[in-house]
C-alpha cells in the first residue's frame, strides 16, 4: 500500500475505534554508514527502515502507539492500545491536532543525486582526508575517518483531513587524528555535514583542520586559578546555546523550569546578542517545510538587541500559553511524541574579525574545547572543562587543558562584549567567535 | 567523540532517546518461561525457523569472512510520564527486527530490516558480505540451540500487569515528593518498561533466544525558594516484573530526589581549583565508569589508539584500587544472562590492585587482540553492530569506614551524587558535573555548593585515589557511545587527593 493510503486508512480506523481526532507520523529511511582507518575499509553499513508513530485524542486525553511492523495484526494491536491508552490518562483541553493544511516553501534540502553516488567514491573520499591528515607533521596516528548519509520522507497526515510529506537528505564526513610526543597523546577531530553531496567541504580542509587541533594542543602549560576573559570559538557555540535552547523551550517555562521563564519582553543580556530561530533556510541542515506535527516553520527572532521577544511552543504547549504554535514541534522519531525543539539556531553575527578579538584582550583563554552540560537552563550557571590557548597582551601565549570555566546567566549573556564576523550557517547550530569579559577559571 | 555527524537526524528512535531507556538486557528464564513470556497478549511471537537463519548466514559468508551473524529482536514497551499532577500520555511501543553482520578480519560488515521475511534477510546478508575480501573461506557450522544459566528471575511478569498498576506506583511516587516539603513545586514521574527478546545465531553454530523484562522509573522533582530552583533526581531500573517496586519503593525515590532538590537550594557557588574530593558511595562510581573504564574497552585497544594501550599487566594504581565489571549480577540493570553476540556473562576483574589484567571485548576486539572473549558486545537494537560496552562496572569493597574517610580530611569536596559525564577514550580527559555537592571543611561535610565540575585524566586520577570505604553500592544510569546501553555504575566512598574542581568562584 502506498503511505500515504496506509496512513489515512490508520486515522479512519482510529477514529472508528472511537478518538476524536487521529494523526500518523510516518517516516521512511535509508542510511549508509562507512569506517575507514589506516587506509582500510573497517565497516560498511546499509539499510532501509521504516515505521509510524499514532497519535489519537479521545475525550482530550492523549494517546499514543508506534510500531515498524506494517502487517494489519501489528498496526491493529498499535490502533487499539493508543485508544486504551488515551482512555488511561488524565483530560487535557489542550491536547489538539493542529489544523492548518499550509507547508512553508524550503528550497534544496533533497539531494536526488546523493544515492546514485557510488560507495567507492564516498569510501575514497574518507580515504583521502585520513591520508593527507595522516601526512601532515606532527599528526602520528589515526582515529579514524568516516562517511554517513541519510535519505529519508516524513508523511504526516491527520483527521483534519490533510497529508503532508517530503523527502530529505544529509551527509556528512569526518575524522580523527591523534598527536604524539613523548607521554603526551593529544587528538584533534572535524566533521562537516550538508544537504548536498557535492556541497560538502573538500577533504584538504577537514583534514588540515583535524590535524591542526591535534598538534596545536601539545605542549600545554598549567594555568593558575583567575578570573579572566573567555573567548568562545565558533566549535564550542553549543556550550552556551543548548542550555539556552532548553531555558526558551515554551513547556519548560510553563513549568517553571527556566531562567529565561519570566523575562519575555525584557532585556536578557547584552545588546550585542540577536538569536534567530530560522526553520526555512535554503539548504539548511534543520530547515523543513513543517514541523513534528504539520506546523509551517517560519523565521524568528528569539532575542533582539538583548531583547528576548519569545519562546518556542508547539500547538500543546502553545495552546496552554494562550499563544499559537510557533511551528518548533521536534519529533526524534516515528516513535517519539511532539516535543519542542529549534531549527537553525544561531547567534547573528558581529562586525569584528575574530583575530581582532585576540589582539584585544590582554589576559583570557581562547576555548576550543567544551566538556559538560553547558548553562544549566534551570538556573543559568555554567560550569564546565575546557582547553585552548591562553591569551597575553593580545597573543596565544600558549596551549590549555584541563582547566574549568564557570559563571553565571548574567555574567555570561551581560558579559558578551565583542561578536565575530565569522558565522558558518553551514552547521544547525551556530555562533560566530564572542568574547565574554570575565569568568572564573579552575586550574593549578 | 564518537558520533562525528551530530547535526545528521539519526534514524528515528524509540520514544524517550532523550532519556535513552534503552533496553539490552538478557532475562534468561526457563524455556517454558520463555514460551510463556512470548505468548503475552501484546508480542506477536518471535518467530523464525533455525532453517532460515542457517540460509542466512550460509549467503553472508557467499564472499568470505570469518564470522556471519543474524540478530533478531522484538520489542514491547510501554511509557508513561505524570506530571503537573497529570497523567500526561502513555505510550506502547512495538518494533522488531533483524540485523546481519560479517566479520572479514578488521572489518565488519552490516546491514538489518524491519522485515523478517526470507526475502529481506537475504538482502540484508547481500549487503553485508558485501564487506568481504579476504578470501578466507569459512565453513558455517550447523547452528543448534544452546541453554545459558539466568541471572534474571521475575515474580510477576510485565505482560500481566494492567496499565492501573503501573499509574498507581507513579502517583505513590509525586504523592510523597509533594508532601515532602511546600517547596516542592513539581514532580514528575517517567515510567518505563519493556520486553525484549532476542534471537542469536551465528557461524559458529550458536543459536541462543531470551526474553527480558526491564524496568526504568525516573522521578524529578524542582524544588523553588530562597531566588533559586533545583531539579532534583532519582533513578530506579533493574531486570525484573514488577516485584521490584518492594524493595525500590516509589515512595523511597520520591523521598530522595526531593530531599537533594532541597537541599541544593541553600547551596552556595562552588569554589574553583585543585581540591581533594570525596565521592559518596552509589552511582559516583560514574566517575570510573568513565574515566578509566571506557578506555578499558578494547576497541580502543586494538585500534592503537586508547589511553591503556601498552598497559596490560602494569601497575596503574595503588594496591587498594580494584575495578570490576559484572554483567552476572542477579537482575542489575546492566545484567544479561548473555550478551548481545551471545557471550556468556561473567565476572570480570579489570584491574586488580593496581594492575591492569584484563580489557573488555567483543567478539571482533577478542580476535584481533588474541583476548578472551569477556561478554562484552553490546548493542542498543538490531540498527546497529555490538561494540566492547561496560555492563554493571565497580570497584570493589576498601577497608576504609565513610565517616573516617571525611573526617581525614582536612578540606576539600563532598560529591554526594553526580549527574553523569563523558570521556575522551583516547586522550584519557574527563569531566563530570556534580548534581550536589559540599564543602569539607576541617574533616567535616559542610555547606552545599552549585555548580561544581569534576575534570581529570584517567591516568592521573587512578593513581590519586588513596582511600576507599567499605561501603560499596551501585546505581543505574545510561551510557552513550554512538549507540546507548543500560548500566550500573557502582562504588564504595572513595576519595581522590588532588582534582580539579570548577567553580564560579575563586577559593576562600
Amino acid at each position: 500500500m502506498d503511505y500515504k493510503d496506509l496512513a489515512e486508512q490508520v486515522i479512519k480506523d482510529c477514529l472508528k475505534k472511537g478518538a476524536e481526532q487521529a494523526e500518523v507520523y510516518l517516516e521512511d529511511n535509508r542510511q549508509l554508514s562507512l569506517e575507514v582507518r589506516n587506509g582500510q575499509v573497517e565497516s560498511i553499513q546499509e539499510a532501509q527502515s521504516y515505521g509510524l508513530g499514532i497519535r489519537v485524542i479521545a475525550g482530550k486525553r492523549l494517546g499514543f502507539a508506534f510500531v515498524n511492523d506494517f502487517k494489519p495484526e501489528s498496526l491493529k494491536k498499535s490502533i487499539d492500545r493508543a485508544v486504551e491508552f488515551a482512555r488511561a490518562v488524565s483530560p487535557d483541553e489542550n491536547n489538539q491536532l493542529p489544523a492548518d493544511p499550509a507547508l512553508t516553501e524550503i528550497k534544496a534540502i533533497y539531494d536526488p543525486e546523493l544515492s546514485a553516488i557510488s560507495i567507492d567514491r564516498k569510501i575514497s573520499l574518507i580515504q583521502e582526508v585520513e591520508k593527507l591528515a595522516l601526512n601532515i607533521p606532527g599528526v602520528t596516528k589515526s582515529a579514524g575517518a568516516s562517511y554517513g548519509e541519510s535519505e529519508s520522507q516524513i508523511i504526516i497526515a491527520n483527521s483534519f483531513n490533510w497529508v503532508k510529506s517530503y523527502k530529505s537528505t544529509g551527509c556528512g564526513y569526518g575524522l580523527g587524528v591523534i598527536a604524539e610526543k613523548g607521554q603526551q597523546k593529544s587528538a584533534g577531530y572535524e566533521s562537516a555535514s550538508r544537504r548536498f553531496f557535492a556541497d560538502l567541504k573538500p577533504a584538504t580542509d577537514l583534514a588540515g583542520v583535524a590535524a591542526r587541533k591535534a598538534v596545536e594542543m601539545l605542549d600545554p602549560k598549567p594555568l593558575k586559578t583567575q578570573r579572566a576573559a573567555i573567548i568562545l570559538d565558533p566549535d564550542v557555540a553549543y556550550a552556551i546555546l543548548g542550555g539556552f535552547i532548553q531555558a526558551i523551550n515554551g513547556q519548560s517555562v510553563l513549568q517553571g523550569a527556566s531562567f529565561l521563564g519570566k523575562k519575555a519582553g525584557q532585556k536578557i543580556g547584552s545588546e550585542l546578542i540577536t538569536i534567530i530561530d530560522d526553520g526555512t533556510r535554503e539548504k539548511g541542515l534543520a530547515s523543513a517545510p513543517f514541523d513534528g506535527e504539520g506546523v509551517p516553520t517560519q523565521n524568528r527572532i528569539i532575542v533582539e538587541n538583548g531583547v528576548l521577544k519569545g519562546f518556542l511552543y508547539n500547538t500543546y504547549a502553545g495552546r496552554r500559553a494562550g499563544v499559537k504554535s510557533t511551528g518548533n514541534a521536534s519529533r526524534g522519531g516515528f516513535a517519539d511524541l511532539p516535543g519542542i525543539g529549534p531549527h537553525n539556531f544561531y547567534l547573528a553575527a558581529g562586525q569584528v574579525r575574530p583575530e581582532d578579538i585576540i589582539q584585544n584582550t590582554s589576559r583570557g583563554v581562547l576555548v576550543k574545547e567544551v566538556t559538560g552540560y553547558g548553562i544549566n537552563p534551570v538556573n543559568g550557571n555554567f560550569s564546565g572543562g575546557a582547553s585552548g590557548f591562553f591569551i597575553e597582551n593580545g597573543k596565544i601565549a600558549f596551549p590549555v587543558k584541563g582547566i574549568t570555566i564557570a559563571g553565571t546567566a548574567d555574567e555570561i549573556f551581560n558579559g558578551i562584549d565583542l561578536i565575530g564576523n565569522d558565522l558558518d550557517l553551514n552547521r544547525s547550530l551556530t555562533a560566530p567567535t564572542i568574547r565574554i569579559k570575565s569568568l572564573q577559571i579552575g586550574g593549578e | 567523540m564518537t558520533n562525528l555527524w551530530p547535526e545528521l537526524k539519526p534514524m528515528a528512535r524509540r520514544r524517550f532517546m532523550s532519556l535513552s531507556l534503552q533496553g539490552a538486557v538478557a532475562l534468561a528464564v526457563s524455556p517454558a518461561m520463555v514460551k510463556n513470556l512470548l505468548a503475552g497478549e501484546d508480542r506477536s511471537r518471535l518467530e523464525i525457523s533455525p532453517g532460515l537463519l542457517q540460509k542466512t548466514i550460509a549467503t553472508a559468508l557467499k564472499r568470505g569472512g570469518n564470522l556471519a551473524e543474524v540478530y533478531v529482536e522484538n520489542r514491547v514497551s510501554r511509557s508513561i510520564i505524570l506530571e503537573e499532577g497529570q497523567f500526561k500520555s502513555a505510550v506502547f511501543g512495538l518494533i522488531r527486527g533483524a540485523g546481519v553482520r560479517v566479520i572479514d578480519g578488521d572489518k565488519t560488515g552490516y546491514a538489518y530490516s524491519d522485515e523478517l521475511t526470507e526475502e529481506k534477510l537475504q538482502r540484508a546478508a547481500e549487503v553485508a558480505s558485501f564487506i568481504a575480501s579476504s578470501g578466507k573461506k569459512t565453513q558455517a557450522v550447523s547452528i543448534k540451540e544452546q541453554r545459558r544459566p539466568s541471572y534474571v528471575t521475575v515474580k510477576i511478569p510485565l505482560e500481566e500487569v494492567a496499565e492501573t498498576k503501573r499509574m498507581e506506583i507513579m502517583k505513590r511516587a509525586e504523592e510523597a515528593a509533594l508532601s515532602y516539603d511546600s517547596r516542592i513545586k513539581m514532580a514528575s514521574i517517567d515510567y518505563y518498561d519493556e520486553t525484549r527478546d532476542r534471537i542469536i545465531a551465528n557461524s559458529e553454530g550458536l543459536l541462543l533466544k531470551s526474553s527480558l523484562p526491564l524496568i526504568f522509573f525516573i522521578v524529578q522533582t524542582l524544588a523553588t525558594g530562597n531566588n533559586t530552583s533545583h531539579l532534583g533526581r532519582e533513578r530506579l531500573s533493574r531486570h525484573a516484573g514488577l516485584e521490584m517496586f518492594d524493595q525500590d519503593t516509589p515512595e523511597k525515590a520520591a523521598k530522595e530526589a526531593a530531599r537533594e532538590s532541597i537541599a541544593m537550594l541553600e547551596a552556595k557557588e562552588a569554589p574553583a581549583g585543585k581540591m581533594d574530593v570525596v565521592i559518596q558511595n552509589g552511582w559516583g562510581g560514574v566517575l570510573v565508569h568513565e574515566a578509566v573504564g571506557h578506555p578499558l574497552e578494547a576497541d580502543n585497544i586494538a585500534k592503537q589508539t586508547g589511553a591503556f594501550v601498552g598497559k596490560l599487566g602494569q601497575k596503574v594504581a595503588a594496591d587498594i584500587f580494584t575495578m570490576v565489571d559484572d554483567g552476572s549480577l542477579t537482575g542489575f540493570r546492566g545484567t544479561t544472562d548473555f550478551d548481545d553476540e551471545g557471550t556468556q556473562m561473567k565476572r570480570n576483574v579489570l584491574i586488580e590492585r593496581g594492575v591492569v589484567v584484563r580489557f573488555m571485548t567483543d567478539i571482533l576486539s577478542a580476535r584481533q587482540l588474541k583476548m578472551e572473549r569477556t561478554g562484552n558486545g553490546r548493542r542498543e537494537n538490531f540498527r546497529y553492530y555490538p561494540v566492547p560496552r561496560m555492563t554493571n562496572t565497580f570497584i570493589e569493597q576498601g577497608k576504609d569506614k565513610p565517616e573516617d574517610i571525611i573526617a581525614s580530611t582536612k578540606s576539600g569536596l563532598y560529591v554526594q551524587s553526580l549527574s553523569g559525564g563523558s570521556v575522551d577514550p583516547t586522550t584519557g580527559m574527563f569531566n563530570f558535573t556534580c548534581r550536589e555537592a559540599y564543602l569539607i571543611e576541617n574533616g567535616r561535610k559542610t555547606a552545599a555548593v552549585k555548580g561544581a565540575t569534576l575534570i581529570g585524566s584517567c591516568l592521573d586520577i587512578i593513581t590519586r585515589i588513596d582511600a576507599i570505604g567499605n561501603d560499596l553500592a551501585f546505581g543505574p544510569g545510561i551510557c552513550g557511545k554512538g549507540q546507548s546501553a543500560e548500566v550500573t555504575a557502582g562504588q564504595p566512598t572513595v576519595r581522590i587527593r588532588g582534582i580539579n574542581v570548577g567553580g564560579t568562584r575563586a577559593r576562600g
